[in-house]
Parts: C-alpha cells; structure tokens; sequence
C-alpha cells in the first residue's frame, strides 16, 4: 500500500521561541514579567499579538514584550536595567545567532 | 225632609241628563235620534268576522259620521268605547283562531312565508276593526293597545323565532323591487308610493301590528348575525389586503338601506333619516370592528406566521383595536395559542426566534408603544432563556447562516450599535407618559432594532461574544480554500453592533487567517509541500479540542519540513502542531486499486501505520500514534473498514486487504476513486458549556478539598468559600447544578441541604 496525501489542511499553533524547553504545553505558557501576560499574548497597549507585539530577549535570560520592556527603560526608575535582577539590560543577540546560524 | 230633597235631587239629575240626551230637543225627539245613532254606532264598530267584511260597506258613511257627532255632543263616547271593547274581546276567538291555523302551519314547515301571511292577515283584522278615525284619538289609542294586547298574548313562542327568520330574509328582499313568490302582499298593501322597496309592505305591516317597538331587539340582533356571517365569510384567512374599508363599504351598500325600513322609515327627507339611522348605524359599525377584530384576535397566531405577507390583516386590527377595547383579549389568545404551539420541547429554537421576531415585528404595527408586545414576549424570553441553544442560534443567524435559510435579520435593517436600555429622559420636550394599560414592570420599549431586542433577552451580551467566537472559531477551521471574506464581512457588521472592543478576538482570529496565507505561500515558494497550515495565536482563539498525538510516517515528515520552512521564515517562532485538527486528501494506492478519500488527521494516521505492517490491534496503534482516545480510535478504524481498506479480526485486530475482499466488494465498496467525505463533520472547537464544565472541573479539586477537611457543608457554604478561589464566577444556581451532577455520579451525597462527600 502506498498513501500519497494530495493536500492535507492543518492546524498549528505558533509560540515565541524563549528558549525555554516546551514544558508547558497544555498551561498557560510562561508570562511577561513586567505585564503578566502571557508572551504569545499581547502587551496592554498592543491590540495584535506575534508580530505587532514582539519579545525582547535580554542577555541576562529574561524574556518581556519588546514594548513593556521600551516603557519600563523609558522611566528613569529603571536605571536601565533588567526589572527582574537589576543587572543592566543588555538586549541578547541569540534571534541574530539564529537567524545566521540557519 | 230628607227624603223629599233627595227626591228633587234625583229629578233635577233626571232632568239634566235627559235634556243632555234629548240635546234640547222638543219632546223625545232627540232622545229618539240619540237612541238611532247609537244603535248605527255601536252596529258599525261591531267586530264581525273577516268572511262578512262588506257589511260594513253597507254603512251610509255620512249617517255613521253625524250619529257620531251625536254621541259626542252627548258625551256617551267612553260609554260607545266601552261597548265596543267589550264587543272585541267577545269576537277575538276569531283572530285567534287565525293565529293559531297560521302558527300550525309554520312549526309543520319552519317557512317564515306563513309569518309574513299571519302578519298580513292581522293587519286585515285590525283595519277591518278599526275604528273611524271621527272617534278620537283616545278610542283609536285604545282600540290599538287592545288589539295588541290580545295578539300578542296568543302569538305563540315559536312565533318568535319564525319573526327573525322572515326578518332575515328581508335583507335580500330590499335589494329586489318585486316581491318574491313566496311574499304574498295582499293587494290592500300594495303601496304604490314606494314600489322600489320589495319588503316595504311587511315593514309597514310590522309597524301598524306594534311588532317593530316588541320586538326591536330581535330585529337588531338578526342585524348582528348578518353582519357577522357576512364577515366570517368574506374575512376568515384573507389577509392579504384590508378588509375593513371593503366592509364598511358593504354596509353603506346593504345594511343602510336595509336599516332604512326598521329604523327611519318615518323619515322625510333624506338629513332626517341621517340622523334617525346615527344611533343604530354606529352600533352596528361598531359591531363590525368588534367581529373582525374577534376574528383577527382568533387567527393572530398564523396571521403572525403568514407575516409579512399579513401585513394588512394587522392594520385592520390596529384600526379596530382602536375603537373595540379588545387588548387584553388579544394579549391573552396570543399568549394561550404562543403557549400551545409554540414554548414546548417540540419547536425547534430557531423557529420559536423566527416566530419571536415575527411578533416582534407584527405587533409593534398593531401597537407601536409596544404595551402589547411586552406582555406577549416576556413568556417567550422566558422561556427562551431556559433553552441552551437560543444563544448559539441568535448567533448563527447574527452571521447569516448561509444554508440554514431565511435570516431573522432583516437584510434592509440598518445595521446599528446594540441599544441598551435608556433611562427616561423626563426633560425630552416630547416625553410621553407610559401608556394606560402598560404593566407595572413595562419598560419604554424604544424601537429598537430586532437584535438589539433578541440580544437582550440575556442580561449580558458577554454570552454572545463568547459563543460568537466558538462559531467563528469551527468556521474559520474549516475554510480550506483560504476564502474568508464572508466571514471578515460579518465580523465587521456585528463590530458595529457589539462594538470594536468585544470583538477584539475576534479581529485577531481573521488576522491570524491572512497571516496563515501569507505564510503559506512563502513555505509553498519554497518548498512545494501539500500541507497547508492555517497557524493560530494560542489565548484568542476558543479552547479548542484536546488531542495530543503524533502524526507517524510521512506525514510527521512533511509537518517537520514545514516547520522548518516555518522557522526559517519566522526565526522568533515555532510551530506546535494540533494534529486531531484538519483535513487531509489523499489517495491509497493498493494492489488492485486507489482510493481517494478526505479524512481527519487520525484516520490518516492509522492508515500510514498499516503501511509498515498488515497487522494492527487497537492498542498497538494508540500506542504507536500517542495519546488517543479508544472511542475516537475505533472511529478512525471505522471509517477504513467502511471503505473496505481494513477488516476487521478476533482480537481486536485489524487487517489491511491490499486485495478487496470479494462480498466487500459487491456490499460495501463504494466505486473507486470517489473522495469519500469525513465521516463526520467533527466540531473542532469546544462550545461555551464545554468549556464551562472544563472549568468546573478545575473547581471540583477545591470542593472536593473542602468537604474533605471540613465535613458536610451546606451549599451556601461552599459558594461562599469558592469565591475564594481565582476567577470562580459561577452563579449558586451554576454550583447548584453541578453539585447535583457530581451527586449523579456517586461523588458525593446529600442530605437535608447538606453535601458530603461519598466514601464508600
């Protein structure tokens, strides 16, 4: 017997790749720190998820919506950094390092 | 003394009453002439029987009239009145004799046409009694009281009856000019003053026998029935134009100048027949409002179904609502028949919104303040809430279900924002106070939009946003065309219904689709692939099936291959597959022959894995594909050896036939290369009670940790606790149902309104 499958319509769905082993796959998913939303969500000024509202990765392993995160540095509060360890923020490269490591 | 005066007294009297007679006359010649003039008075007025009529001809009428002159100069009349009174009442065996030959006759045959001849013939008797109008009035009057006294002491009960009969039937008569057969006007009564009127003879007949005055309620009562048959007849189910205008037409063509002879016919001129026939005429066209309007209310539930086709059915009954009081009735048929045919577990939730919106619709033209229509629909919103579909059903004609027919929404309707409900505005120039017979709890039912009114049958229309995107969620999975314009269409006009905000999710699912596509197409540039994905944003989308398995074979291949592309287009994201979602095409190349078939994800599986080995139990295969449950499992088996790829063997095993079994063949093979359809369509994404339950399960772990640590408690109790818990939302009637659900399922038990758990 041979199957040949002449068009197959599925469904998938898409997660931030945080880095983080996919662990959680019926939960909740892991959340912005700063908006407790979760990631594949969108940030409280943001209407559309994935793209419109993209992650930010720092150095220090922290994950937030890229616009949370703008707002926070934005504050002088912040002193630039992380709001999770206070170490300075320091945006990771690894999304470039995937990219060019393909 | 006294004797002697007494004696002049009476021959002063004497003398007094003999001069009075002798009228002053020399001798007793005046005396003699009063004795003559009474014996010719008294012979002329005698009753005699009808057979000998012309002796009263014989009479000199000269000599009869100054004997009568006589007689009242000498004031004898009362006595002559008397006489001839007496003298009637000693011949009515004859009239009586009359009635009762006639009145035989007529209970033999119930033919009002011996009516009409006793009628007629009593006015013989009575002109051939009656007296010379040189008498007076006062004996004329008398004359006539006594006649109709003594007629109507015989007339039988029956009589009655045969009366309305013979008036019935003069409705036809005045519309010809010649009497029919049966009508046999004698020729006395033969008017050739009115000749175009046929029945103008009986009338006058009526009236000089007293009948008319006697029996006036008879007479408008036959009216009544013939205006009601007449409207029955030409009313009942017609309602496709106004009836009323045509009906008062026919009254002014029929019943007028039928009206004319009871009513007016005294009248001289035309102004004074007017306002002879005023009275009558507007109880008569208000009987006509009253009937048609009793029709109307009998039929308003089909009038409402036939709706908008019925549409002038209804103005008539607002017009005539207008002038009979008939809106409780109205209210009160409608509710009874809404009762009856429509709020029982026999009509399907569709239809009782069809029919709700129809009422809707229908009665805001009978009664644009809506007093009637909130009576009316609060048993149906009631009841309507009670159903579990009415939500799901409202939605899916919000979004025009395109195969379910008809829509409740009207096409034409103005799209507008869901109207909440207003407060009054009491500085509104022009405020209207409530109207008279709203009920205490009516409120201002604006004219709002039919959705706006469907919607607020529940309290929030959180509900619908809900459901609404369950809907849209199994409609978008299923578009595999990737054409979704229809429903980005609905979505924008229900935005402008529920606002942009509650359809937020919404927007994101349809942005999700267009993202799918794009996506798509650049995996497909790259790499030609049949897999076509359609990738969802997690949160937005409903709660969609459970199902975790891994799709074996090739088609774990080509998911790898497209995630990959995937990735390779989007570095930040991957993918995680839904793989009990879907469908796949494919062709199953056997030995002797191919097989197209569209099946769910599953069964492809299945099917992969039997290419690697002939021999599969049950649960090897789950095995083999990962979690799956048994029951969707034998389905997905099922669908094969329906078409007569697999077989099934002892043990829970199947077999695949590279070659078709030969009676499989002839019973069960559907021609080759027919795509065989899914076997069902499988509702991809969980309805708002599943998820529900889903949720209350989560609550179960704290109920269940309650009555562990703390013993029985009562319901209250534990809601109360509950609300403790994160995100619990749920009504004590929710907990209620579920605590006896879980009580069904030996759980826990219950005793005097307090729960505990069931430890066997």
């Amino acid at each position: 017997m041979k199957i040949m499958v002449r068009e197959w319509h599925a469904i998938a769905q898409w997660r931030w790749d945080t880095g983080a082993a996919d662990v959680d796959d019926d939960g909740e998913g892991d959340v912005c720190g700063i908006c407790r939303v979760p990631y594949e969500g969108c940030c409280p000024s943001c209407k559309m998820p994935g793209d419109d509202c993209p992650l930010i990765w720092g150095e220090c392993s922290h994950v937030f919506h890229m616009h949370c995160l703008l707002q926070w540095i934005g504050t002088a509060a912040s002193k630039q950094q992380c709001p999770m360890d206070r170490r300075p923020w320091v945006t990771a490269e690894r999304k470039v390092n995937a990219t060019t490591g393909r | 003394m006294a004797t002697e005066n007494l004696h002049r007294l009476v021959a002063a009297r004497w003398q007094n009453s003999f001069t009075r007679l002798n009228q002053g006359q020399p001798g007793i010649t005046g005396l003699l002439a009063f004795s003559e003039a009474w014996t010719l008075a008294t012979d002329f007025l005698h009753p005699c029987d009808l057979a000998d009529l012309e002796s009263r001809k014989r009479f000199d009428m000269n000599k009869v009239r100054s004997s009568t002159e006589i007689l009242s100069k000498s004031k004898m009349l009362p006595l002559l009145l008397e006489n001839f009174l007496e003298d009637m009442r000693k011949n009515q065996h004859l009239i009586t004799r009359d009635v009762e030959a006639f009145m035989a006759r007529y209970e033999e045959t119930a033919d009002p046409q011996y009516i009409s001849q006793l009628v007629f013939r009593l006015c013989e008797w009575y002109s051939a009694w009656c007296p010379i109008p040189e008498l007076g009035q006062t004996i004329l009057h008398a004359y006539m009281l006594n006649f109709q006294t003594h007629v109507f002491s015989v007339l039988p009960p029956s009589f009655s009856n045969g009366f309305k009969d013979l008036v019935s039937r003069t409705f036809d008569i005045s519309r010809s000019s010649t009497p029919p057969p049966w009508l046999n006007v004698p020729s006395v009564f033969q008017t050739p003053d009115n000749p175009s009127r046929a029945d103008y003879a009986l009338w006058a007949a009526f009236e000089q026998l007293g009948l008319l005055e006697r029996y006036e309620s008879l007479i408008s009562s036959v009216c009544y029935e013939y205006i009601e048959s007449h409207i029955l007849e030409t009313c009942t189910g017609k309602w496709d134009e106004q009836m009323l205008k045509p009906l008062r037409d026919w009254m002014t063509d029929n019943i007028v100048p039928w009206m004319l002879m009871p009513y007016a016919r005294g009248a001289k001129s035309a102004n004074e027949a007017r306002s002879m026939l005023q009275g009558v005429g507007s109880r008569f066209d208000f009987h006509v409002c009253k009937t048609l309007s009793d029709l109307r209310t009998r039929e308003i539930f089909d009038i409402i179904v036939d709706y908008p086709d019925s549409v002038p059915a209804l103005q008539d009954l607002k017009e005539c609502l207008q002038r009979v009081d008939q809106r409780a009735q109205l209210v009160q048929t409608l509710r009874k028949a809404n009762r009856k045919r429509l709020l029982h577990p026999g009509a399907d939730t569709k239809d009782i919104l069809t029919q709700y919106v129809s009422i809707i619709r229908c009665l805001r033209i009978v009664d644009p303040p809506g007093v009637l229509l909130f009576k009316v629909a609060d048993p149906i919103r009631k009841y309507l809430r009670e159903r579990s579909d009415t939500i799901r059903c409202i939605v899916a004609s919000l979004v025009g279900d395109g195969e379910s027919g008809d829509s409740l929404v009207d096409e034409n309707e103005p799209i507008q924002p869901l109207q909440q409900m207003q407060v009054e505005d009491y500085t509104d120039p022009s405020w209207e106070p409530e109207p008279i017979d709203a009920g205490p709890d009516f409120r201002t039912n604006k004219p709002s939009d039919v959705i706006s009114t469907l919607v607020s049958i529940y309290d929030s229309k959180d509900l619908f946003v809900k459901e609404l995107q369950v809907l849209l969620a199994q409609r978008l999975l299923a578009i595999t065309d990737g054409n979704f314009e229809r429903e980005r269409r609905n979505i924008e006009i229900l935005k402008i219904r529920f606002g942009e905000a509650a359809l937020q999710v919404c927007e994101v699912m349809l942005r999700d689709m267009t993202d799918s596509k794009r996506i798509d197409q650049h995996v497909q540039s790259q790499q030609d692939l049949p897999l076509q994905a359609t990738i969802i944003s997690r949160h937005f989308w409903p709660p969609l099936q459970a199902g975790n398995f891994v799709m074996p074979g090739q088609f774990k291949e080509i998911q790898d291959e497209y995630a990959k592309e995937f990735n390779a287009f989007k570095p930040d994201k991957k993918l995680r597959w839904l793989p009990h979602l879907g469908t796949i095409t494919l062709d199953v190349v056997l030995k002797d022959r191919t097989i197209n078939a569209c099946v769910p994800p599953l069964d492809a599986a299945f099917l992969e894995l039997f290419s690697t080995k002939d021999r599969w139990t049950v649960d090897e295969l789950i095995a083999a594909v990962g979690s799956v449950d048994r029951t969707a499992a034998l389905k997905a088996l099922s669908t094969w050896v329906d078409i007569g790829i697999l077989k099934e063997e002892e043990d829970n095993q199947y077999r695949l036939l590279e070659v078709a079994e030969a009676e499989s063949d002839i019973v069960h093979k559907p021609p080759p290369t027919r795509p065989v359809p899914a076997a069902e369509e499988v509702p991809t994404a969980l309805t708002v009670q599943q998820q529900q339950a889903e949720q209350m399960r989560v609550f179960w772990k704290f109920i269940e940790g309650m009555l562990t640590n703390l013993g029985a408690l009562s319901l209250d109790r534990i809601q109360t606790m509950l609300k403790i818990a994160p995100n619990y939302n749920r009504t004590i009637e929710q907990l209620a149902a579920f605590m006896e659900a879980a009580r069904r399922e030996g759980l826990v038990t219950v005793k005097d309104g307090m729960w505990k758990l069931n430890r066997q």
